[in-house]
């Protein structure tokens, strides 16, 4: 404890240093501003160095004459980690599965890794780097619309293809590029299936829309708010909110009050689980719980990690599922399974079927130029456990998406009705729930 | 009618309850602006710190979060008092430049670090009290986890608000945010109080992550956006002034609650630093006129 001794000396005598400052300030005369000396200059620099440059450093040094090498931009670290995981996952069975089977022309496929830690501008830095560094051919990636969005100037003008295994806001196919490659569907994807799915199951005439504040969450909403419309259902509610919020329920409030018959959510993982538990407390309680996948199609979300008990009767547009009727889902799942030791969500997937699909054009089109790489992927038609894949003019797979309903804490496809393996349970109120 | 002034209290209630958690936040910035004149850049990080640790008892020791907070609240002070000895003490008469880099560099240091030790994933627990809602009327409930913490989050403020204005120690620590030269003069240590009040004002944030942790989640960004918050806070309670930060942060609940319900979500956060903005240009001394702690 310290001591309050009365008196011009404190209990310790004061060190020199501290007698020099006490007395400057007799002196009346203010502090001198110190300025940093060139060491600690340096050391910032350092600093400000290693914080620009995380790229994961599992690439080799040198050129890859052995290996084919092809890169990747994900989120490695930063606040969508969790997902570049995924990717990272997928990747990895794929890259297993090719290099078993002859890699790409002959060669072994080697990915080299660059982390955006989430942010657009590190995305953009990646795509100079494994360019201009790693020499690399063809680009997968990034994880999210916002930072996928953010490299397509820079794929274009370095002139190199870039497939997008999971950007879904639909502003990243409308720059016109010709080297960009969509193999997900896109935000009116989502919101046209879900959109089929309620006219056929109830029709509901009012829904409203929640939505992160976000390129991903903004688009799906704007997609939702087009469809609803063309198929006469009214968008009663539209709510932005900021991501990462412990608190949501004056929001909740706001749709409560406009009493919709469907709610329509963009949001991720944690962020939906917040918004279950507090929709219970505030006692929103629409006929069908809609949502743009994402959150409501995660891994974690239908278990104790996500919502648990609050993620029951909710819908989801769903890319895929382990249970997908595709032929080789269900290996996928197995081998996913026995890397990580739980099963993938659809985020893995598209990162396996991305980096599938670009050894397939590589090797039909016998193709190692960024041109022909690029070539070859608006040819390449093939089916994958993510279902058949085939580019459009714009580059755009035409992806069929699944709904999914949450019961009895798993997903099960209600929707459309060739791959459903269960009927629609009705959502019951949440007074009504056990 | 009837129904609207309903949701118009329900909202009021639960910015309140959010409010006492971010009041505990500003509090503990609030301290350590007032003492020793830094602004706390890795105040968010910290928060993180403690959620982790909260979050570590639970998960591996089956302690609940409502004992497991104290842990952590003496875990950040420890850690508090040993980053002042070791790191703060070198840069708290230089320039404030130095100190920014120092508690941003701080913050980045344990951010990326939680990330090296527990991973970028998201975690949360869940325990039984976050099934309960507390239902005052038709219109009304509040949800047991908010109620709980927001009692001890009174009661650690009464206490830390007590102990600055009427103990010796507190008697101390005032006076080195009136005049840090004149203390020293007085023969207070200064720098052993200062790293006291670090301590402490940690203590306090590790306090608000322990109770937080039942009703977010937890990632290595998560104290980020308290950070800010916390800045608001200490601008409208009045650069420093303990008590007003408090009250700022319940104010900031509450105008973030009416601010979502009747204009929107997206909104709450843009008023916060409208607000912030206004009182810095129109009412420098804070919300609450009085100066410093």
């Amino acid at each position: 404890m310290p001591h309050l001794t009365i008196g011009p000396v404190g209990p310790r005598a004061p060190g020199l240093r501290e007698r020099r400052r006490l007395s400057r300030h007799a002196s009346g005369k203010m502090p001198r501003v110190i300025r940093p000396s060139p060491a600690f200059g340096a050391a910032l620099l350092a600093l400000v160095a290693g914080v620009a440059c995380k790229a994961d450093g599992t690439s080799a040094q040198g050129g890859g004459g052995a290996t084919f090498r092809i890169g990747v931009v994900t989120s490695l670290t930063g606040s969508a980690a969790a997902f570049g995981q995924a990717h990272k996952n997928g990747y990895a069975v794929a890259l297993a599965e090719l290099n078993a089977k002859g890699g790409a022309l002959g060669r072994p496929i080697e990915l080299v890794y660059y982390d955006d830690q989430s942010k657009p501008d590190q995305a953009v830095q990646g795509v100079a780097k494994l360019v201009d560094q790693d020499h690399v051919p063809l680009i997968l990636g990034a994880f999210s619309s916002e930072t996928t969005r953010a490299m397509l100037p820079a794929v274009t003008a370095k002139k190199v293809p870039l497939i997008m295994p999971t950007a879904t806001a639909d502003n990243v196919m409308e720059t016109g590029s010709p080297w960009v490659f969509r193999i997900c569907a896109g935000a009116t994807g989502y919101a046209t299936s879900t959109i089929d799915f309620l006219q056929h199951n109830g029709a509901p005439k009012t829904i409203a829309l929640i939505y992160e504040n976000t390129n991903f969450g903004q688009a799906a909403a704007k997609a939702m708010a087009v469809q609803a419309a063309a198929a006469g259902i009214t968008v009663v509610d539209d709510e932005a909110y900021q991501a990462n919020s412990p608190d949501y329920k004056a929001l909740l409030q706001r749709v409560a009050a406009k009493q919709p018959e469907a709610v329509y959510f963009a949001s991720y993982l944690l962020d939906a689980t917040t918004l279950l538990r507090q929709a219970e407390q505030i006692g929103l309680n629409p006929t069908f719980y809609t949502s743009a996948g994402t959150g409501f199609a995660a891994a974690e979300f239908p278990t104790e990690k996500g919502a648990g008990k609050y993620a029951e009767y909710t819908y989801s547009a769903s890319q895929w599922t382990p249970t997908a009727k595709w032929a080789g889902s269900q290996e996928f799942d197995a081998a996913f399974t026995k890397l990580t030791g739980s099963h993938p969500a659809f985020h893995a997937m598209e990162a396996y079927a991305t980096l599938v699909t670009a050894a397939a054009a590589i090797n039909l089109g016998k193709a190692e130029t960024a041109a022909g790489i690029a070539d070859a992927i608006r040819k390449v038609k093939l089916d994958t456990p993510f279902g058949p894949v085939a580019f459009d003019a714009k580059g755009q797979n035409a992806h069929p998406l699944l709904v999914t309903q949450v019961q009895g804490g798993q997903y099960k496809v209600v929707w459309p009705p060739e791959q459903a393996e269960a009927k629609p349970i009705p959502t019951p109120a949440w007074a009504d729930r056990k | 009618m009837e129904v609207m002034l309903w949701s118009a209290v329900q909202a009021v209630l639960n910015g309140i309850l959010t409010g006492s958690l971010y009041a505990l936040v500003g509090m503990g910035m609030a301290l350590i602006f007032g003492v020793m004149r830094i602004v706390n850049f890795a105040h968010g990080a910290f928060m993180m710190l403690g959620m982790y640790a909260t979050y570590v008892l639970f998960d591996r020791a089956h302690v609940s979060p409502y004992l497991g907070f104290l842990v952590a609240a003496a875990m950040l002070f420890a850690t508090g008092y040993l980053t002042y000895e070791g790191l703060l003490r070198r840069v708290v008469e230089r320039s404030d430049f130095m100190q920014i880099l120092l508690t941003l560099g701080i913050s980045l240091i344990l951010t990326d670090g939680v990330q090296l030790i527990f991973g970028a994933d998201y975690h949360q627990i869940n325990i039984p009290l976050l099934d309960v809602n507390v239902r005052l009327n038709q219109h009304v409930s509040l949800n047991a986890p908010w109620l709980v913490s927001f009692g001890i989050t009174v009661i650690v403020a009464t206490a830390m608000f007590w102990f600055v204005m009427k103990s010796r120690l507190g008697r101390a620590l005032r006076a080195i945010s009136q005049n840090r030269y004149a203390a020293s003069l007085m023969g207070i240590d200064v720098m052993r109080i200062q790293a006291l009040s670090f301590g402490m004002g940690l203590a306090a944030v590790g306090v608000a992550g322990g109770l937080l942790l039942p009703v977010f989640y937890l990632y290595p960004g998560a104290g980020d956006q308290f950070t800010l918050k916390a800045f608001v806070m200490v601008v409208l309670g009045g650069m420093g002034s303990i008590g007003g930060a408090a009250i700022a942060g319940v104010v900031l609940g509450v105008v973030e609650s009416l601010t979502s319900l009747y204009w929107g979500n997206e909104w709450a956060v843009v008023v916060d630093f409208l607000l912030f903005l206004a009182v810095l240009s129109l009412r420098p001394s804070g919300l609450f006129g009085s100066q410093r702690v």
